[in-house]
């Protein structure tokens, strides 16, 4: 008996929530203005908490990255081979000016091409002894995947100028895992250059395929190797939920009010299905991380 | 196939709803400045908040609480969109 009547009750409670029916004035009760305006709140209060987790205890939610330099250099030489370009040999002593620049950018806390004491990207060159003709950069950070990253940087004309430009002959990759400002987070730096006193034979004769790229670089201030949720997944994944659970709930209130000709002092249900569908569409699609 | 009634009475309403929807979607995705992007989500949001005014003006049924409603779906649709951690803002 007690088990019927817990059925009972959360069919009641699921229908009234979820199901136009008159008891709840042919309205899904999750459609109503104070239902919206709790799933608001109980966003914005989740994102603080995830966001907070973040800041106070990065290593609960920390980020969890599946970029390396050796798929940054596949990825990028790719786009150059797409093209009909020369692909760009790896350097060890531009990855070591890449690495010293990320390290800078955890050290000194800032996300920037110079520094806030006025190192330049050149700097970083010159520290480590790279004697260039020609030199670029490429920052990016909060990537998950490769793809995802070189993607992003072929959509930006100035990252996409370094990364098909004919001057450059040679590259060096640093992935780099840390926090800054507060928030754990992998940055990749793209070091180009020319040496200043290559010949285009010496470079030609290194072999790009037999090179293996060091795999990712972990700042100190990572504690472990451990695979960690990422804090924008579980962000992702609690928007995704709310927005499906929304969708659907409006889906079913729709077709019921139009298969029962049901007519409600309400707003068109059509529409606000295309509206958020719209929205979820941009969140789909929206790029990961950013660049700089 | 149930194609509900209002669709019916307005399809021209309902189609120029639609092309918007569909081109801002395709110019937020092919463009990578933030501003832009901005402008074309104020620019849908807007419309939308527009259309559904003339919308139930012309069904006679324009009441505040339905203008709430709207005013929520849309401050719901750009909470989830402006606090995306991979929005391009």
């Amino acid at each position: 008996m007690k088990i019927i009547y817990t059925d009972s009750v959360l069919k009641k409670f699921l229908t009234h929530y979820f199901i136009p029916q008159p008891k709840n004035n042919h309205r899904a009760t999750v459609l109503k203005p104070n239902c919206l305006l709790f799933l608001l709140v109980l966003y914005l209060l989740s994102q603080s908490i995830i966001k907070s987790f973040t800041i106070a205890k990065p290593g609960i939610l920390g980020y969890s990255s599946e970029i390396t330099a050796q798929k940054v250099l596949d990825q990028t030489n790719i786009e150059r081979i797409k093209l009909g370009l020369e692909p760009l040999v790896y350097s060890s002593v531009l990855s070591e000016s890449a690495k010293e620049k990320a390290d800078d950018m955890f050290i000194n806390n800032y996300w920037a091409h110079n520094s806030p004491q006025g190192k330049t990207p050149w700097t970083f060159f010159d520290a480590v002894g790279y004697k260039y003709s020609t030199a670029g950069e490429n920052l990016a950070k909060d990537f998950y995947n490769t793809d995802s990253l070189v993607k992003a940087w072929m959509n930006s004309p100035t990252h996409k100028e370094n990364i098909i430009n004919t001057k450059y002959k040679e590259i060096g990759i640093a992935v780099v895992n840390g926090t800054l400002g507060d928030i754990k987070t992998t940055l990749v730096v793209q070091h180009f250059g020319t040496p200043l006193m290559a010949t285009a034979q010496e470079i030609i004769s290194q072999k790009t395929d037999d090179i293996v790229v060091p795999t990712t670089q972990t700042n100190v201030l990572s504690e472990s190797d451990e695979k960690l949720i990422s804090p924008l997944t579980l962000s992702k994944i609690f928007s995704s939920v709310i927005f499906i659970v929304l969708m659907i709930v409006l889906f079913i209130d729709g077709f019921i009010t139009v298969k029962n000709n049901i007519y409600r002092l309400t707003g068109s249900t059509v529409g606000h299905i295309g509206f958020l569908f719209f929205i979820f569409l941009l969140m789909i699609f929206n790029q990961q991380g950013s660049i700089f | 196939m149930i194609i509900p009634k209002e669709i019916k009475q307005k399809p021209v309403e309902y189609v120029l709803l639609s092309l918007i929807f569909i081109i801002g979607f395709f110019l937020y995705i092919f463009t990578n400045n933030s501003q832009s992007r901005i402008w074309i989500v104020s620019g849908v949001t807007f419309f939308y908040f527009g259309w559904s005014l003339y919308h139930h003006y012309k069904r006679g049924d324009l009441h505040t609480s339905i203008i709430i409603e709207y005013l929520l779906i849309i401050l719901f649709g750009l909470v989830f969109l402006l606090f995306d951690p991979f929005a391009i803002f």
